[in-house]
């Protein structure tokens, strides 16, 4: 057993060691950044900072309102709060109480003893909290509808794990409630009794009243018996062993498990659940830090950062920067808030994309970041997932574990688009709230480059046409380009027209001369002029157009046409 | 009355002060604004990408403020023409609107067409009026000139935003009339501020928003009003950044018309957020209180004062 112990502490420690060391050496998607020299001491500089700055106040409030009452998660679902406090408390109380009862609990009180009151019921307490607060956690990745935020293994493991340990205990407790052997061999130990004279009345109270299921004694009990049994268990037993019925559940499901351990022989029954109880406390232990349930480490950490730095500050060391960003996907419990909150919940919808929802770019990115092998088509629905953002970081407001998803999220997004994969999604207005924060302007120029040649290859231009020729009717999505009657009005009051000396030189074509090129047929042409791409989208053409083309809104269909060919060529 | 209160995604995090300073006239005025948090995005910024993923978040949000009962407001021009654009999808092409519906089921969720879209001017000039405004102001301002840049998508197509004249709006300068304040005429004022660029072609973005700050200054403006909260965010922000700020000249600093209203109502110019308009200096905040004055005693003011000049 303490060979076991030893090892799974081990593990336990080796796993979060390692988990450290990546959170100060290891990156999401360059390399780059992991040569980034320092960024252990940046961190322990950050630290030791903050502690001995004025901030050591904040610190202690948010390791308070954040870290123990999660205000957080309050604020966000009182549901969810009480579930996570549940567990949370209950199974902090179990792990104090009885799993280091020797250590803390005799520490604090001097006659601690498991099978005394009020730890006897406090224990059982503390595991229906659990139970409770996994049942409610069951129940929300059940019914949430619509199910965008999906639920891995990983999510119903943590559940399965924390359940099997506290349900191994209340069975195992129970078994020994109902056991023989253990009523013998206490009966023998502490009691002093092996007098037959004496152990049978003893015995006939204990199944009577304390859940035992004896070879010995069966049912109907004689009442002489069992008062005489009362009062011998008065004397010897009761100053070390509150009645059985304290542990509530245990007692009550005693009455199922006693029959059953006893056909299956209760010596080995109780045998087999004490090890599957240690076992899985320890496998817990073991696999703790290689799994989501790691964020009972990092979560109060990256907590502990955002209580300070918030997420709308840059970072100005940079090296910590990065240290938060790991810490950051450690942190992540997938309870999928962010997405639920996300402005871009529709667009998932329409592009069928998982990575559009926060919660899931993080799983991606926490498998990245770990090494494992993702297919390119994977990483480039991630970066259209990166990209199809609005901006409006509502999912860093949000996020129970204060995670900075606004930083992660668009590093991550650059650190894709220089890998060179064109994205269709920069030509969207996504694109202007990053030109307003002044961060990646290079990065951003050049892949908007690389769109520009893909753009300039898909398409016929004008001046590359040797012959016109008249083709059918085209489809954008109205027919009042055929009302046309060439007034140019739409090109004489066009302020990106106006802007240019050589309009045609910057533009292809004009506004009059894309809405020509539809009435001939030809709206590959079209789709290729850079005028759809510099339209303000301003709408004065189509407002002041004396026959009611629709200009502006053929303009946006040939640029949604534009990018599907586009996509399509790269195919 | 009640509204549910629209604010986009650039909004809550870039201009929060619209919104409060939005608020905070509107309750003065008796209006009652909800914010509901499941709001997502009204569908503008992939409109280049996806007609049909630019119309369904505005349907969806529309049913959300239907299965509340409220009409919605909105105070950003390319939310409230996303809004009135997918309205009329719905009313003109039944075969998506039950596509669209379908899908919403999934949030239980349906349109029904019964939700109106008001923008926060046509709230002020119909649904309160000028005359209810006039009699809660408190301060009028005096020797005041503005620019006020409407945007496009609140006026155009006008089939669509269905706001006032598109041509010759009304609205936006009799509300700023109101104030005592002058709106300009200028030549900016119905045109593109260039922010449909922004990320995307980025050069000819700020040359369009450099016309701007150039016409309204030329016209003798001392502030410059958006309405939209991509216009003011080319005015606020990206005005800044441009590359040529250095060899330009003064900043032309960014007054939201509630931030105007508010002041005239009596509500004091923190709770407005004046100065957390990026291109406002304190000197501006100053500058506008020494213009407030009790509005019965405007016209004496301006008598006393012309003598004064004269003297001068």
């Amino acid at each position: 057993m303490k060979v076991l112990l030893s090892l799974s502490l081990l593990v336990f420690l080796a796993g979060v060691s390692y988990r450290i060391y990546g959170w100060l050496t290891h990156t999401v998607l360059t390399s780059d950044e992991g040569s980034t020299p320092g960024r252990p001491a940046s961190a322990l500089k950050g630290a030791v900072g903050t502690i001995f700055s004025g901030e050591l106040a904040s610190v202690v409030k948010t390791f308070f309102t954040d870290v123990l009452f999660q205000k957080r998660l309050f604020t966000k679902s009182a549901l969810r709060w009480v579930a996570h406090s549940l567990i949370f408390f209950g199974f902090i109380a179990l792990l104090l109480m009885h799993g280091l009862g020797t250590g803390v609990s005799e520490f604090f009180f001097s006659d601690y003893q498991s099978t005394m009151q009020p730890y006897m019921t406090l224990r059982n307490l503390f595991g229906v909290m659990v139970l409770v607060g996994l049942g409610i956690a069951i129940y929300r990745r059940l019914t949430d509808k619509p199910q965008r935020v999906k639920s891995y293994v990983s999510d119903w493991l943590a559940i399965a794990i924390v359940g099997a340990i506290i349900l191994s205990g209340m069975v195992l407790d129970s078994s020994q409630i109902s056991s023989y052997s253990a009523f013998a061999e206490m009966a023998e130990d502490y009691g002093d009794i092996t007098d037959p004279e004496e152990l049978l009345p003893l015995e006939t109270y204990w199944a009577a009243e304390q859940g035992l299921v004896s070879p010995n004694v069966a049912k109907p009990y004689d009442p002489a018996l069992i008062e005489e049994g009362r009062e011998i268990a008065a004397d010897t037993c009761m100053e070390c062993h509150a009645p059985a019925q304290s542990a509530f559940v245990s007692y009550s499901l005693a009455k199922v498990v006693g029959p059953v351990a006893h056909g299956l022989g209760e010596e080995g029954v109780v045998n087999a659940l004490y090890y599957l109880h240690i076992i899985l406390c320890l496998g817990l232990l073991a696999w703790l830090p290689f799994s989501k349930m790691f964020h009972v480490i990092a979560t109060p950490v990256s907590l502990l950062i955002n209580g300070v730095m918030g997420f709308k500050e840059p970072g100005k060391d940079q090296a910590n920067v990065v240290n938060r960003r790991m810490i950051g996907l450690s942190a992540c419990t997938h309870c999928g808030s962010c997405s639920e909150l996300c402005s871009s919940l529709m667009f998932y919808e329409s592009f069928q994309n998982d990575f559009i929802l926060p919660s899931e770019k993080v799983q991606i990115l926490k498998k990245v970041a770990a090494g494992q092998k993702v297919d390119d088509q994977t990483m480039a629905n991630l970066q259209k997932g990166l990209y199809i953002c609005t901006s409006c970081d509502r999912c860093s407001e949000i996020c129970p574990s204060g995670i900075n998803l606004r930083e992660l999220f668009i590093s991550s997004r650059y650190q894709l688009l220089n890998r060179g994969i064109p994205e269709t999604s920069m030509l969207s207005h996504f694109s202007f709230p990053l030109s307003l924060t002044k961060n990646f302007i290079d990065d951003h120029k050049i892949a908007l480059k690389k769109l520009e040649k893909i753009f300039k290859d898909s398409f016929t231009r004008l001046k590359d046409l040797t012959s016109i020729t008249i083709g059918d009717p085209v489809q954008v999505g109205t027919d009042s380009y055929q009302s046309c009657y060439a007034c140019q009005r739409c090109s004489n009051i066009c302020p990106v027209v106006r802007l240019y000396d050589d309009p045609v030189k910057e533009l292809d074509m004009l506004p009059h001369q894309i809405i020509f090129s539809l009435g001939i047929g030809n709206k590959d042409i079209a789709m290729g002029s850079q005028m759809i791409w510099s339209c303000s989208t301003c709408y004065l053409c189509q407002e002041h157009c004396p026959n009611k083309v629709e200009l502006t809104d053929i303009f946006y269909n040939l640029k949604n046409a534009a990018i599907r060919q586009m996509e399509g060529g790269r195919a | 009355m009640k509204l549910a209160f629209f604010q986009g995604c650039n909004i809550p995090i870039r201009i929060e002060q619209y919104a409060v300073s939005s608020e905070a006239v509107l309750k003065k005025l008796g209006v009652q604004l909800e914010v509901i948090e499941e709001f997502t995005c009204c569908g503008y910024p992939v409109r280049n990408v996806d007609e049909k993923a630019y119309i369904i978040p505005s349907v969806r949000n529309m049913a959300i403020a239907e299965k509340k009962g409220l009409d919605i407001m909105v105070i950003c021009n390319c939310c409230f023409a996303s809004l009135q654009k997918a309205k009329n999808v719905m009313a003109g092409n039944p075969k998506l609107a039950a596509e669209i519906n379908d899908l919403l089921a999934k949030d239980g969720l349906n349109f029904e067409g019964k939700v109106s879209i008001k923008h926060f001017l046509t709230v002020l000039h119909q649904d309160i009026g000028l005359e209810t405004i006039k009699k809660q102001l408190v301060n009028m301002v005096t020797d005041l000139n503005l620019s006020v840049i409407h945007g496009c998508h609140i006026l155009r197509p006008r089939e669509v935003t269905l706001f006032d004249d598109s041509f010759v709006p009304k609205i936006t300068d009799e509300l700023v009339a109101l104030t005592g304040a002058t709106s300009l005429d200028w030549r900016g004022k119905l045109e593109c501020c260039g922010a449909a660029l922004g990320g995307l072609n980025s050069d000819l973005s700020e040359n369009l928003l450099r016309e701007k700050v150039d016409g309204a200054r030329a016209a003798g403006a001392q502030f410059v009003t958006p309405v939209c909260s991509y216009c003011h965010l080319q005015f606020d922000t990206t005005q800044l950044n441009m590359n040529d700020r250095q060899q330009d000249k003064e900043v032309l600093p960014v007054l939201l018309l509630p931030q105007l209203l508010g002041l005239c109502l009596g509500i004091d110019e923190k709770v407005l957020g004046i100065e957390q308009n990026s291109t406002i200096e304190p000197l501006h905040v100053d500058n506008l209180k020494s213009m407030l004055g009790p509005p019965v005693e405007k016209k004496k003011k301006k008598r006393k004062k012309r003598p004064q000049k004269e003297a001068a």
